[in-house]
């Protein structure tokens, strides 16, 4: 690739939805994006070439009017892009992604939003996996009073990868998270985890299904969710299932949750630390090890800054 | 500096401490040594606010100011420190940056601004470098995969750190190798004051010989029995508390 070519795939791509209209600034010669909005829904186009270095299209919602977004994207063959949306979606939203990986391509999406409390917002993400395709997950988010998650992930061809991170961090929300992983490729690998914090009345879900098909040797999947309660009038329930019908797989899953520790919140009181600052140093301790998963660093950085902020 | 006037404590309905009375003046260092059982660790965890402690009656008057009226962490910042015996973990969160941490809470309630990140690291390798602790161990999680010997010595760091008046340690010496006992000992010794007052908890005539006591008292079913100079920790450390 020539000097000029990687100075250009270095820059990035804006997607704006202000009040009145909607405006892409795409620098990048590596994607094709497109806005169309009609009946009240914002659908978005986006094609990915062939690249060394991941554009990155910046999503950022800025509208004060209830969001209907739904997102095509493909990434063809050796393609690389990342999305990060920061919006706060202030008056609720539905958003419908479709993503399809064709071969040898990959994907990483972080999404840190922080909602309004009192909006309710969908999602609904369906991603399929060609062979040797790599889709990152990250989801953090603060919660609103009605939420709904839902990813769908087909490892539709073999040595295809989904690594996943969910976070939720809520005061009061009634907050439903599903995960599905389906493994329909062999040689596939999958790592789920997700972490919730519950205070004042929040209500959080976790159902989390891999599915394992019968030709599916040399699997490998792995799902963990863990929840910290932090009082006694806010829920976290916790489900996870596995389907497998091949022999021939590496597979687990855990599920755990409860209440802080109070020696630890103790041992920090006892320093100085108000009890209010000590839980919160408590819930950025538990979601650390997300943290440390992404390797991208200004996303880390990003993640770091949004669990430091709401916790 | 600390008045403890007939204090009766209980754990889950267990009466450890039994009208124990304690007085500890500016600059005093009294060690507190007693069989297993006999509630050295409860006076420690009392004083210094632990919920699983129950005060049934008595008073512990610091520096004038009624110390059960505090929550640990206003005890904390009044100038109490607890060397833990069995330091927590805390995952997720590194060393360096919960010291920092503990330290401008302290500093925020002097009345004096955050502490900025050239002199932290300053402060740091100088105290590090006291306690022979490597400061790569400040960049992983707080007291995580510790050996117990760089628990202890981190309890001592952050003593150091928040230069309390009033410090309890609770069996430090567990857990210590010779030489990390001396290092340790040391490091307590340059921070011996005429303001500062401390109690060692300990089981062991050793810690003392490096750390000399003004007070020698023997704990027994939660009150002091038998109370004296240094001469004592050698009468117990020779004869044991049967006799």
């Amino acid at each position: 690739m020539s000097k000029l070519n990687r100075k250009i795939d270095l820059q990035d791509c804006f997607i704006k939805i202000n009040e009145n209209n909607s405006v892409i600034q795409n620098e990048s010669n590596r994607l094709d994006c497109k806005i169309l909005e009609e009946n009240g829904t914002i659908n978005i186009n986006i094609e990915v070439l062939e690249s060394d270095i991941a554009p990155r299209i910046n999503l950022k919602v800025l509208r004060d009017s209830y969001i209907n977004l739904s997102i095509e994207i493909t990434l063809l063959e050796k393609a690389k892009l990342e999305i990060l949306d920061e919006s706060e979606y202030s008056k609720g939203s539905e958003i419908k992604i479709n993503s399809k990986l064709e071969q040898n391509s990959s994907f990483e999406l972080y999404r840190l939003n922080r909602f309004n409390q009192s909006t309710e917002n969908k999602y609904y993400h369906k991603c399929e996996l060609s062979k040797n395709c790599v889709f990152k997950d990250f989801n953090f988010t603060n919660g609103s009073k009605e939420m709904f998650n839902e990813t769908i992930v087909s490892l539709a061809e073999e040595r295809a990868e989904y690594v996943g991170s969910g976070v939720v961090i809520t005061n009061s929300t009634n907050c439903n998270n599903i995960l599905k992983i389906n493994h329909i490729a062999p040689s596939a690998i999958s790592d789920c985890s997700f972490k919730a914090v519950s205070r004042g009345d929040a209500s959080v879900a976790f159902n989390g299904k891999i599915f394992v098909d019968e030709n599916c040797s040399n699997t490998v999947s792995n799902q963990i969710s863990k929840g910290l309660i932090m009082n006694n009038e806010s829920r976290i329930d916790l489900i996870p299932k596995l389907e497998i019908n091949n022999d021939d797989v590496v597979c687990s899953h855990g599920a755990a949750s409860g209440k802080p520790d109070e020696n630890v919140l103790f041992y920090l009181t006892s320093r100085g630390i108000s009890r209010e600052d000590a839980e919160k140093i408590y819930i950025q301790g538990f979601l650390s090890e997300f943290i440390n998963k992404i390797d991208n660093v200004q996303m880390q950085a990003k993640a770091k800054q949004f669990i430091s902020q709401n916790s | 500096m600390l008045e403890i006037q007939k204090l009766s404590v209980s754990v889950e309905e267990n009466r450890i401490l039994d009208n124990l009375d304690l007085s500890i003046g500016s600059g005093e260092v009294h060690a507190i040594m007693g069989p297993n059982g006999s509630g050295k660790s409860t006076i420690a965890h009392t004083l210094a606010g632990n919920p699983n402690y129950n005060v049934d009656s008595g008073k512990a008057l610091f520096n004038g100011n009624d110390l059960f009226e505090l929550d640990p962490s206003e005890r904390s910042l009044e100038g109490l420190f607890l060397a833990f015996q069995y330091p927590i973990e805390l995952p997720g969160v590194s060393n360096a940056s919960y010291l920092k941490q503990i330290l401008n809470v302290h500093r925020k309630h002097d009345g004096k601004d955050p502490i900025d990140a050239a002199e932290f690291l300053k402060i740091l390798k100088e105290k590090s470098n006291r306690l022979n602790i490597p400061m790569e161990m400040h960049s992983r999680f707080v007291n995580t995969g510790f050996s117990g010997g760089e628990k202890k010595k981190n309890e001592v760091l952050q003593m150091d750190f928040l230069n309390p008046s009033l410090v309890i340690m609770d069996e430090t010496d567990s857990g210590l190798d010779v030489d990390a006992l001396r290092q340790t000992s040391e490091a307590v010794n340059q921070l011996r004051s005429n303001d500062r007052s401390f109690v060692i908890i300990t089981h062991y005539l050793r810690l003392l010989e490096y750390i000399e006591p003004d007070y020698v008292h023997v704990f027994q079913d939660g009150k002091i029995v038998e109370s004296g100079d240094k001469k004592l920790a050698h009468k117990i450390d020779k004869e044991g508390y049967a006799a």
